[in-house]
């Protein structure tokens, strides 16, 4: 009995950050359960129930950690392969989409790998708060670089199609879901609006045309999702500044448009 | 959609009565008019409408557009779907939370009995048959949760104080009737939980006894003025216990971490009662003390 009620507190000992707190507490606990028998059962039973706890919610926060570290490893990646498609100009566009498309892979190999191990059964929902941030980045990215290459918006199905090979048959595969699908798509307005800013200044305006008719196509759709979100106040702020940046690609279009321009040249002569 | 086209008819139509020569734009102060009509920019009079196709709100029909918002808007049409679908099973599942509460509720009124000195086992019997209507309760939630296979976590939120509740009154009628803290895994079996994926969370248990420990302090009180002297020993022994256990779990600065701070406070009650009831001599003889842990 002794022996049995220490080991979890020889363990706690090893696993505590500050152990000299901890160590006389446990000491002491063990030294009153020899001397009161009586009392020694429910003692033990308690601190046996809770050394488990104890245990739990050390490799729960542990878990919790690294999903936050991973996110965190997704969101700083993912935005390196946003900056690499701003990169984009009439001339270099094949090879600067290469290497987005390269640096993009390997945030799928070596970082949303990490995620699937620890988002099994339950705690993909669980950690959601954990990890969304950096999935949401990198649905920002994988779809910045989609339109880049082809003009299309990256579906969600496309995109869990990609997770399939990360994991191993023994483990559930990771399959983002729709509410992060969506938060991040809602940031990509964002990102579609200074590369429309880009082609303007370069004189592509059939490229800022199609953007535009793509960012509104996307703020259209959102409104009618919107209401059925789970938590949908982030969301409802992100529309905000979606609306800001559909209205900027607008004006920016217009201004910019061989008639109108002509007629402010006109204006202004 | 209608409506906005009607608008943009009406303005083109505004447009043409003002300015009968289409080509002197330069007649029109132009920016200030777009400027009022941010939203809905009117489609300029002209020969090639092509040109200005882009200014359209509704411009999803261009057959020639690199991409095609058909399939945009199919993938939005089955998001759509799937979260209506989590949005009534939330409704059903709020639904059965509000009666659980209300049932926590009623057991909780039963057991405030419990600081009217009223015959305890009485008290505890009524309270008890609660459980048992929490536990159908919980089938049901459990029964809805199965059509969502993965996504306890989603939904937790709908039923987790709802759920500390019940905790704090079944430990706390345990307490009552053993002198024993009733464990997770105990509790979760009362609640006829953790068979399947549905189980009773481990910081949703511990919070639930951190709800508990608020009660006993009051309890003490009443107990002594009905006459119960040894009644603060018997407490205070248990919450030194309690709150010792509790220390060893290293909490993060949640609910949880602060429901754990407050048990200090409950704990320097209760000794303040029993402090008071031994210096008046009021313990019984042979008051065997209080073992020091902390």
């Amino acid at each position: 009995m002794f022996l049995n009620s220490s080991s979890p507190f020889k363990r706690l000992f090893l696993m505590a950050s500050k152990p000299q707190h901890l160590h006389p507490i446990a000491e002491a606990s063990v030294l009153t359960s020899t001397k009161k028998p009586r009392t020694m059962t429910t003692v033990s039973a308690m601190k046996d129930g809770f050394a488990n706890y104890t245990d739990y919610l050390n490799q729960f926060n542990d878990k919790r950690e690294r999903v936050v570290k991973a996110s965190r490893d997704i969101t700083i990646n993912s935005k390196k392969v946003i900056f690499q498609v701003h990169r984009i100009s009439k001339s270099n566009r094949e090879e600067v989409l290469e290497k987005a498309e390269k640096d993009l892979a390997a945030v799928t190999s070596q970082y949303i790998s990490r995620l699937v191990k620890e988002l099994q059964g339950t705690d993909f929902w669980r950690l959601r708060r954990a990890y969304s941030p950096g999935v949401q980045e990198y649905i920002e990215a994988a779809t910045l670089y989609k339109f880049c290459k082809s003009g299309t918006l990256l579906d969600l199905a496309e995109i869990n199609a990609t997770l399939l090979p990360l994991s191993d048959p023994s483990l559930e595969p990771l399959q983002i879901n729709v509410l992060d699908y969506l938060l991040g798509l809602a940031d990509l307005t964002g990102e579609l609006m200074r590369l429309a800013m880009g082609r303007i200044s370069e004189g592509e305006l059939e490229y800022a045309e199609n953007i535009c008719r793509f960012v509104r196509d996307i703020y259209r759709e959102l409104t009618l999702v919107i209401p059925h979100m789970d938590e949908n106040s982030e969301m409802k702020k992100k529309m905000d500044v979606m609306l800001q940046s559909v209205v900027k690609i607008e004006t920016a279009c217009f201004g910019v448009h061989p008639l109108i321009y002509k007629i402010s040249l006109r204006r202004r002569a | 959609m209608k409506s906005s086209s009607a608008l943009r008819n009406g303005v083109i139509t505004l447009f043409h009565s003002l300015n009968p020569n289409p080509n002197s734009y330069k007649t029109i102060p132009f920016r200030k008019f777009i400027s009022i009509n941010k939203s809905s920019l009117p489609s300029l009079p002209t020969s090639d409408p092509q040109k200005f196709r882009f200014f359209c709100s509704s411009m999803a029909q261009s057959g020639d557009s690199v991409y095609s918002s058909s399939s945009v808007e199919k993938q939005f049409e089955g998001f759509r779907s799937t979260l209506e679908d989590s949005g009534k099973l939330r409704e059903r599942i709020k639904a059965v939370a509000g009666e659980i509460e209300s049932a926590a509720r009623f057991m909780h009124s039963g057991l405030l009995l419990v600081h009217q000195s009223r015959p305890v086992p009485e008290v505890l019997e009524r309270a008890k048959g609660q459980i048992e209507v929490l536990k159908g309760l919980y089938s049901n939630l459990a029964e809805i949760l199965k059509e969502c296979p993965g996504q306890y976590y989603r939904f937790h939120g709908e039923w987790r104080s709802e759920t500390q509740t019940a905790v704090s009154l079944i430990v706390l009628l345990h307490w009552l009737e053993t002198g024993d803290l009733l464990m997770h895994k105990e509790t979760e079996a009362k609640l006829g939980l953790g068979s399947s994926e549905f189980g009773l969370d481990i910081e949703d248990y511990l919070t639930g006894v951190c709800f508990m420990s608020n009660e006993l302090p009051r309890y003490v009180v009443n107990q002594v003025t009905a006459g119960d002297y040894d009644c603060p020993r018997k407490v205070l022994n248990f919450l030194t216990e309690l709150h010792a256990a509790f220390r060893m779990l290293n909490l993060r600065n949640d609910l949880l971490r602060r429901k754990f701070d407050g048990m200090k406070y409950d704990l320097r009650k209760v000794e303040e009662v029993y402090y008071d009831v031994k210096i008046r001599g009021l313990t019984a003889n042979g008051d065997p003390g209080v073992p020091r842990i902390v």
